[in-house]
C-alpha cells in the first residue's frame, strides 16, 4: 500500500494526528511530574518539567504547520485526547503509554516514547506495519486512511509528513500556486510563547515548515543518533531520561549510553503510589475523590477548548492558559496525595477522560499577563 | 542541571594564584561585574571574577535551594533566602535595634555608629544584590544629573543625560526591561522616535487601577505650582511580552539565566508576589543571566574566557608605590562557609575592577589603606529614604495580586520645589502592609489569637483584612553629604579577619522636609480614596526620626550610592566619568558608589548603564 500523502486534506489529517501525538505525551509526563513527593527527586523533577514544556512547544509547532496550510487545529474533537493506555509504534510492534507515577516503570515507557527507532536493513523500503489494535485503544501515529496500518516509528510518521509537504508544495508550485495559504495572523510566535524549550517561529513556507518538523524530531530523539540537538546545545529527551536511569549526567563528547558527567540521585520510592490508568468509573461514587477527578477532567477540557481558540486566530489567549496550568498542578496534587477507596495502598490520579461538549472556559477578563 | 557549564568555569585557588595572564580581575558577580565581564569576554579578553559567596546558586538546583530556604524561613525578610555565611556576612534588617545617643552597635555585620540606624542591605552571593532586587528600572531624569546647577542641592554629574542615554538603552537591553515608551514620557523624559523597550509594559495591578480611579484628574499644589496626579506604570526588569518592534523590527529575545538550558532561562512573569526576595521562575532579571552568557564565550583555542572563583573574599588591594598602579589583590579563599579556615592567595592581572557594591568596595579600599587624593572614599553615602504610609481601602482591591510593585505616583519626582525639599516617587505595594507591619502573618496571628477565628470565618477574615491593604512607599531623594559615610576600624573584624564596614548616617534636613510633606501628601491621597489611614510610627522603631515636632520611621531603600563618587577632578571625586580611579590608573571602582546623585530612581539601571561605559574604557586601556 502506498503510505504517502497525496492530497492537502490528507496532509491536514496527518497534522491533526501529529498534534494528537504531541499532546498524548503530556498527560503521562505531567502526571509523573506531579506524582513526585515534595523535597525529593530534584533532578527528575527538572527533567520532566523541561520535557513537558517542550512537548507543549511541539504541539504548538504542529498547530503552526497546520495553520500554515489553511487547516483548523481542533483539540476538542472527540478522539483528540488518547484513551490511556494508548498504543505507540515501536518498530515492528507497539507499546502502551499509560498514566502512572514516576518510577522505573514510567521511565522505561518514557524511554520507549523518545527512542530513535530506525528500520533494520532487511526492512528498509518495506511498507507500513500491520497491527490489529483493539477498538478501545487509541493507536497514536497510525495512518489516517488505514487504521490497521502503522508507521514503524514516530520518526517515520513525521518523515511521511515532511515528504507530503514537499510533494504537495512542488505540485502546487508547478500549478503556479502554493499550499501555504494560511492566514499569517494565526501563527503563534515567540511573542506569546517563549522560554518554552526553543524558538517558536512562524511557518509560512516550505523552508520554515521543514525546520519546524526537524525541531520536533531533534528535540525528541536527537539528531541522527547524536545525544545533542544540532546546536550541540540541548540534550535530546531520550538522553535526559537515560541520565535518570543511569544516575549520571551526559557531558559534551559523550557517546550515547555512556554518560560521564557528574552523578545524580534518583529516589525511586519518592513518588505517590497512584493507581495506574485509573478511570472515573473506578472511583467510589459520591466520594470527594471522584468529584475531584471529574472537576479536573472538566477543567482540562476547558483548557483544550482555550488552546483551540488560541490556535484559531486568538494567540493572546495563550496568556490565559498559564494560570490554568497552575490550577492543574493544584488539582492533580489533590488527587495524587489522597488514598483511593477500595484500593489499599493506592492513591487517586487524574484520568484524562475529557467529556465532550465543553463550554467556553471561564475566562471573562481580557487576556493579560498577571503582573 | 542538564549538564551544567558550572564545572567548566569554576576556577580553583591554586590555578588562579599561579596564573598571571588575566586581562581583567573583577571583584563581585553582581550586575556591574557581570556587564563588564560579558563585554570583555566578547572582545576576547580573559576575565577572572572573584565572588565572596559560595557560588552554589550558579546552577538551577542551587537557585532552587535558595527558594526552599526562603519558603521554609520563619522570617520572610528580604535576605531570608540566603544561607548564613560568616565568611561573607550580609546585613539583615530583623537584627537591628534602636541606638541610644552616642552608642555604637557592633553586634551585626555592619557596625551602626548612628545617629540614625540604617536597615539598608545588599547581598554577598553569586549574582550580588540582583538576587533580591525589586527590578524597578526607572531612568534618572535629565535634571537629576545637574541638581547643583538647577536647585543648588547635591552635586552635578560630570556627564549629562544625553551622554548616558545610549548606555541606558544598552542597560535596558541587558536587563530586558518591560515598559511602554508612552507611559514613561513624563517630566520631560524623551526617547528616540523609533525606540521601544525590549518587552511590552506589564499591566497595572487591580490595586493600582483602583488607586488611579480615586486620584486621576486631581492635583496638588506645592510652592505655587500645580502637579497633576495619576498612577503610572514602572518600567521593570522582568519578563513580559517581547516587543516585536524592538531593535528596528528584529524583536527581542528574552534573557537567559543561571543555566544555558532554555527552559531554565527564566519564564514569563506569573505574578508571584515574592519578587523580593526571589522570583520562583526567574522571570525577574538577575546578573546570573548575563554571566551565563559571559561564561559561554570561548577564546581562540576553545577555552572559556571568563572564570569564576567562588568563596574568595578580596581582603587587600596592593599598590605599586612607584607607578601608583594596582599590582595585585590579596584574596582569602575559604573551604567551607561554616569555618573561617582559609588560604590567602595573590591574584594578578592587568586591570582590576572593584564591583562589590557601594559599601563593600569602599570598605575594601579603606581596609587597604587607600584613601585617595580627595579623601572621599567611603564618604557621601546615599540611599533612598523610604517613608511608609498605609491605609485600608473602602473596598476589596485584590491586594497580594501581581508583582511587588507595578505602578506608582511619580509626578513629584521633579519640580522647582527641589530648591527647598527633596523630590519623591511613590510606589504602590501590591503585597499589602507587609513591609510596614509584617502582614499577612501579623493579620493571621491577630485573627487567630485575638479573635479566635478558624475555618471559613478565618478564611473570610483574612480576605477582608488583607485584600483592602494599601501601602504607599515614598522613595525620597537623599543628597550626598560627606559626613554620611562608611569607614573601617581594626577593632571590628569579621570571621576571616577582614575589617567590617562602619556606617554613620543622618537623614539630611532636605530629605526630612520631603518626608514631612510626603506624610501630608499621603493623607491627601487617602482622603481622596476614602481609605482609612492606619499609619503609625513608633518612637522605639530603629528608624525613628523626629522632625519639627513630628516623628517618622525612615527605612532604607537598599539603593546604595556615593562612596567613591564620580567627578571632574581628582580633588573633588574618587573616580572619573569612566569610573576609573583618579589615583590608580588600572583600577576601576564601579557601581552605585560612583553616582553623585540618585534622584528618585532605583539605582540599578543607571549603574548598569555606567558599567557599559567603563567596559569600553577598560577595553581601550588594554589595547
Amino acid at each position: 500500500m502506498d503510505s504517502s500523502i497525496k492530497t492537502l486534506d490528507e496532509l491536514k489529517e496527518f497534522l491533526y494526528r501529529a498534534m494528537q501525538l504531541e499532546h498524548a505525551t503530556i498527560p503521562p509526563y505531567l502526571t509523573a511530574l506531579y506524582s513526585i513527593k515534595p523535597g525529593v527527586n530534584q533532578d527528575a523533577t527538572q527533567v520532566l518539567r523541561v520535557i513537558v514544556v517542550e512537548e507543549m512547544l511541539h504541539l504548538t509547532i504542529a498547530a503552526n504547520i497546520l495553520n500554515a496550510i489553511g487547516g483548523k487545529p481542533d483539540l476538542v474533537r472527540p478522539d483528540f485526547v488518547a484513551r490511556y493506555p494508548a498504543a505507540l509504534p515501536d518498530g515492528e510492534t507497539d507499546f502502551k503509554v499509560g498514566i502512572q507515577a514516576f518510577g522505573r516503570e514510567a521511565l522505561a515507557t518514557f524511554l520507549k516514547i523518545e527512542r530513535p527507532a530506525q528500520r533494520p536493513d532487511h526492512l528498509v523500503g518495506k511498507d507500513l506495519i500491520y497491527r490489529k489494535t483493539p477498538p478501545d485503544i487509541t493507536a497514536l501515529a497510525s495512518h489516517p486512511r488505514h487504521e490497521d496500518l502503522h508507521f514503524y516509528s514516530i520518526g517515520e510518521f513525521y518523515s511521511a509528513i515532511a515528504e507530503g509537504i514537499k510533494y504537495l508544495e512542488a505540485e502546487a508550485h508547478e500549478a503556479g500556486t502554493t499550499i501555504f495559504t494560511g492566514d499569517r495572523s494565526r501563527q503563534i510566535t515567540s511573542e506569546y510563547y517563549y522560554s518554552g524549550g526553543g524558538e517558536l517561529f512562524p511557518v509560512t513556507d516550505l523552508k520554515s515548515a521543514q525546520a519546524a518538523i526537524e525541531l520536533i524530531i531533534e528535540q525528541g530523539e536527537g539528531d541522527g543518533g547524536g545525544i545533542y540537538d544540532d546546536d550541540d546545545h540541548e540534550l535530546a529527551h531520550y538522553y535526559r531520561f537515560e541520565e535518570l536511569v543511569k544516575g549520571r549526567y551526559y557531558q559534551k563528547g559523550d557517546q550515547p549510553g555512556h554518560p560521564t558527567g557528574p552523578h545524580l540521585q534518583v529516589d525511586w520510592e519518592g513518588a505517590y503510589p497512584i493507581k495506574e490508568n485509573l478511570k472515573v468509573g473506578d472511583i467510589l461514587e459520591g466520594s470527594e475523590l471522584r468529584e475531584a477527578a471529574t472537576a479536573f477532567n472538566t477543567r482540562y477540557g476547558e483548557f483544550l477548548q482555550l488552546l483551540t481558540r488560541a490556535y484559531n486566530g486568538q494567540p493572546n489567549l495563550l496568556l490565559e492558559a498559564v494560570p490554568m496550568m497552575f490550577e492543574f498542578r493544584n488539582m492533580i496534587l489533590e488527587l495524587v496525595r489522597n488514598p483511593l477507596p477500595g484500593h489499599p495502598g493506592k492513591n487517586g490520579s487524574p484520568t484524562y477522560e475529557i467529556p465532550g461538549g465543553i463550554k467556553q472556559p471561564a475566562v471573562a477578563r481580557q487576556a493579560e499577563v498577571n503582573a | 542541571m542538564l549538564f551544567p557549564l558550572e564545572s567548566a568555569i569554576r576556577a580553583d585557588a591554586k590555578t588562579v594564584a599561579e596564573s598571571g595572564d588575566y586581562d581583567i580581575v573583577i571583584v563581585g558577580s553582581g550586575i556591574s561585574g557581570a556587564i563588564i565581564a560579558k563585554q570583555a569576554a566578547e572582545a576576547g579578553k580573559r576575565v577572572l571574577i572573584l565572588e565572596a559567596g559560595t557560588g552554589a546558586n550558579v546552577t538551577l538546583a542551587g537557585y532552587d535551594n535558595l527558594l526552599t530556604t526562603f519558603y521554609s524561613a520563619a522570617s520572610k525578610d528580604n535576605q531570608s533566602p540566603f544561607p548564613l555565611n560568616a565568611n561573607a556576612a550580609i546585613p539583615r534588617s530583623p537584627q537591628l535595634r534602636k541606638l541610644q545617643a552616642g552608642e555604637t552597635d557592633s553586634s551585626n555585620y555592619i557596625v551602626q555608629s548612628g545617629p540614625y540606624v540604617s536597615d539598608t542591605v545588599y547581598t554577598r552571593i553569586f549574582g550580588g544584590t540582583t538576587m533580591h532586587w525589586e527590578a524597578k528600572t526607572p531612568r534618572l531624569l535629565r535634571s537629576d544629573f545637574k541638581t547643583h546647577t538647577l536647585f543648588g542641592q547635591g552635586l552635578d554629574w560630570p556627564l549629562s543625560f544625553e551622554e548616558v542615554e545610549e548606555d541606558y538603552r544598552l542597560a535596558e537591553r541587558e536587563i530586558g526591561v518591560s515598559a511602554n515608551v508612552e507611559d514613561q514620557q513624563y517630566l520631560g523624559q524623551t526617547f528616540p522616535d523609533d525606540y521601544v523597550f525590549p518587552m511590552r509594559g506589564l499591566p497595572l495591578s487591580y490595586l493600582d487601577q483602583q488607586v488611579n480611579k480615586g486620584i486621576e484628574g486631581t492635583t496638588v499644589e506645592l510652592y505655587d505650582k500645580t502637579y497633576p496626579l495619576k498612577v503610572r506604570p514602572y518600567p521593570q526588569g522582568r519578563n513580559g511580552i517581547p516587543n516585536p518592534a524592538y531593535d528596528g523590527g528584529k524583536g527581542y529575545r528574552p534573557i537567559g539565566a543561571v543555566n544555558t538550558h532554555q527552559v531554565e532561562e527564566g519564564g514569563r512573569c506569573q505574578g508571584n508576589t515574592n519578587c523580593v526576595p526571589l522570583c520562583p521562575v526567574q522571570a525577574r532579571y538577575h546578573s546570573g543571566k548575563s554571566l551565563a552568557k559571559a561564561f559561554a564565550v570561548s577564546g581562540e583555542r576553545g577555552e572559556r574566557l571568563v572564570e569564576l572563583l567562588p568563596q574568595a573574599v578580596a581582603s587587600k588591594v596592593n599598590i605599586d608605590p612607584d607607578s601608583g598602579k594596582v599590582r595585585s589583590l590579596e584574596v582569602k579563599v575559604y573551604k567551607d562557609p561554616a569555618s573561617p579556615a582559609h588560604e590567602t592567595i595573590t591574584v594578578k592581572g592587568k586591570v582590576f575592577v572593584l564591583a562589590a557594591g557601594a559599601i563593600e568596595t569602599a570598605r575594601l579600599m579603606l581596609a587597604s589603606g587607600l584613601r585617595s587624593t580627595s579623601g572621599l572614599v567611603g564618604r557621601n553615602l546615599m540611599d533612598h529614604a523610604y517613608l511608609l504610609n498605609w491605609a485600608l481601602m473602602p473596598e476589596i482591591c485584590g491586594t497580594m495580586r501581581g508583582t511587588s510593585s507595578t505602578g506608582g505616583i511619580v509626578d513629584l519626582r521633579d519640580g522647582p520645589f527641589r530648591e527647598k525639599q527633596a523630590a519623591f516617587a511613590i510606589d504602590i505595594h501590591n503585597d499589602g502592609w507587609g513591609w510596614a507591619t509584617g502582614a499577612p502573618t501579623s493579620d493571621l496571628l491577630e485573627l487567630v489569637d485575638d479573635r479566635n477565628l478558624y475555618g471559613a470565618d478565618l478564611r473570610r477574615g483574612m480576605v477582608d483584612q488583607v485584600s483592602r491593604q494599601l501601602l504607599l512607599a515614598f522613595m525620597i531623594e537623599v543628597m550626598p553629604v560627606e559626613s554620611n559615610r562608611i569607614s573601617v576600624d581594626p577593632q571590628y573584624t569579621d570571621a576571616l579577619g577582614n575589617m567590617r564596614p562602619i556606617l554613620s548616617f543622618t537623614v539630611p534636613e532636605y530629605t526630612m522636609k520631603g518626608a514631612a510633606y510626603g506624610r501630608q501628601f499621603a493623607r491627601t491621597v487617602f482622603a481622596r480614596l476614602g481609605a482609612r489611614d492606619h499609619t503609625h510610627y513608633d518612637p522605639s522603631d530603629y528608624g525613628y526620626v523626629a522632625y519639627e515636632g513630628q516623628g517618622y520611621a525612615i527605612r532604607g531603600g537598599n539603593h546604595l550610592a556615593g562612596t567613591h563618587i564620580m567627578g571632574t577632578t581628582k580633588t573633588n571625586s574618587v573616580v572619573d566619568k569612566n569610573q576609573r580611579s583618579w589615583d590608580h590608573e588600572n583600577l576601576y571602582l564601579v557601581g552605585g558608589g560612583s553616582m553623585p546623585t540618585i534622584g528618585t530612581a532605583n539605582v540599578t539601571l543607571t549603574l548598569a548603564a555606567m558599567c557599559f561605559r567603563s567596559g569600553r574604557d577598560i577595553l581601550k586601556s588594554l589595547h
